[in-house]
């Protein structure tokens, strides 16, 4: 019974090493050539000023300015949330990966790439907004747990359907195709929960949960079925 | 096969049943009849999407027979697609006779839209992988993810959100109170059409065995 458990730890303890390299492997990538982050900010920064820009001086309602909100932050997060298993199959390290680690590895470590990258977004993002339309959320804990469980749903979500076009032909164009539908749940309910907590509305527990249960639900079918995408069957 | 042939004979008697034999409901008159074609319609829609899904998860486990089992899952999101189309056509004439518009972005109009995208970009999807060996996996595993979210469009969210839909409209007290002689063509209808689902799904079966047999034996 020790030795079993003994083994579970210390293969736990290697998984969690292997993991960490390709996460610190996918960072050190991206810290180099900066691609996918400059080019996210950017449109980031570029639509919230568009829209400030034509409506900072109208009084729009919050339901609006939620629908803002994650609007730009899911454009700017679709730019380069599939990049990262992109570019495994444009530079032609793909094959390598596969051979080199396993699928599970591979899902965690870009999931967990993705779900960093997707909170710098929001971190950029969500202040901006604030900031150039003069608005601030009169309910400020939960408006911050709505953009964050937001933001973990759609980056779950977005990583497998990544993984899914880095295999296809048309790559970019076919991605938000394929992600709007199954991203229009988590938008709805985010939605909903951003513009309660900027009118000042209490703290909507249930739907929060929903959108924490979603992102395991994913992760989980996405960690049992990811090898059949990355892995030449 | 012999089961769903009697599609031939239940049709004809539901499409009786519906037009001529039931009465016309209180409120909306005979327009109430479109109800008998677009509950079926809407089931087998839904039905489609779980077989596709269903089909898939075989798929993946057995991993066995697999451009056979492929054009299964395609074929029964296939016949989803027209039977999508069909409610949300059948709906929006529903919804122009009772709430003027052809188009109100209720719940349940944008949930049958998001199941028709779904498939939408599950044929662009398949469509996009063609030169890729895995395709099979790569497919099944997107309809798995989908069917895993559409219970949720198609179930929950119609129901937490405020909605126009006829529960509401029939009824003051938001329950389906239709006459003994309505709930029989109804359910009647929703058989012969899932019996329609099944027997064009046969064919279609048959149709995609005999491209597999005749691709291998030009590959041999």
């Amino acid at each position: 019974m020790i030795r079993r458990s003994l083994n579970f730890v210390i293969r736990g303890l290697i998984l969690q090493n292997r993991i960490v390299k390709l996460l610190k492997k996918d960072f050190y990538i991206e810290f180099r050539s900066r691609a996918s982050i400059n080019i996210s900010l950017a449109f980031a920064g570029i639509t919230t000023l568009s829209v400030s820009l034509t409506s900072a001086t109208m009084n729009l309602p919050f339901r609006v300015h939620s629908i803002l909100i994650w609007v730009i932050i899911f454009f700017s997060a679709m730019n380069s949330l599939s990049h990262i298993f992109i570019r495994e199959e444009e530079e032609g390290t793909s094959i390598f990966l596969s051979i080199h680690s396993e699928a599970e590895e591979i899902y965690i470590a870009k999931l967990l790439f993705n779900f960093i990258l997707f909170i710098v977004i929001t971190v950029v993002v969500t202040p901006l907004y604030l900031f150039f339309m003069q608005i601030w959320p009169e309910n400020f804990i939960f408006f911050a747990s709505s953009v964050f469980c937001g933001s973990t749903a759609l980056s779950s979500i977005t990583t497998t359907l990544g993984a899914i076009v880095a295999k296809t032909s048309m790559r970019s164009s076919l991605f938000t195709v394929i992600s709007f539908p199954l991203t229009i749940p988590v938008l709805w309910i985010s939605i909903n929960l951003t513009a309660s907590s900027l009118e000042g509305g209490s703290v909507d527990l249930l739907n929060l949960l929903f959108l924490l249960a979603f992102s395991g639900v994913i992760v989980s079918f996405s960690y049992l079925l990811f090898k059949f995408i990355w892995m030449e069957q | 096969m012999f089961l769903y042939r009697l599609v031939y004979i239940l049709m004809p008697i539901g499409i009786f049943l519906s037009l001529l034999w039931v009465p016309p409901a209180n409120i909306l008159g005979d327009a109430s009849r479109i109800l008998y074609f677009h509950v079926p319609v809407a089931w087998v829609s839904f039905l489609a999407f779980i077989i596709a899904g269903i089909h898939s998860i075989v798929l993946l486990i057995k991993k066995s027979d697999i451009p056979y089992r492929e054009a299964m899952a395609y074929n029964s999101a296939a016949i989803g697609m027209v039977f999508t189309v069909l409610t949300v056509i059948t709906g929006s004439i529903w919804a122009k006779v009772s709430w003027g518009h052809f188009w109100n972005w209720d719940p349940r109009e944008t949930s049958i839209v998001i199941l028709m995208l779904i498939y939408i970009a599950y044929f662009s999807l398949f469509s996009a992988l063609k030169s890729n060996p895995n395709r099979w996996g790569i497919s099944s595993v997107y309809l798995i993810i989908s069917m895993i979210i559409a219970p949720f469009l198609i179930f929950i969210v119609p129901r937490v959100y405020p909605s126009l839909h006829p529960d509401t409209i029939i009824n003051q007290d938001k329950k389906i109170h239709l006459e003994a002689s309505m709930r029989i063509t109804l359910f009647f209808l929703v058989v012969t059409f899932t019996l329609l689902y099944g027997y064009i799904y046969k064919i279609t079966n048959k149709l995609s065995l005999i491209i597999i047999k005749l691709r291998s034996s030009h590959d041999i």
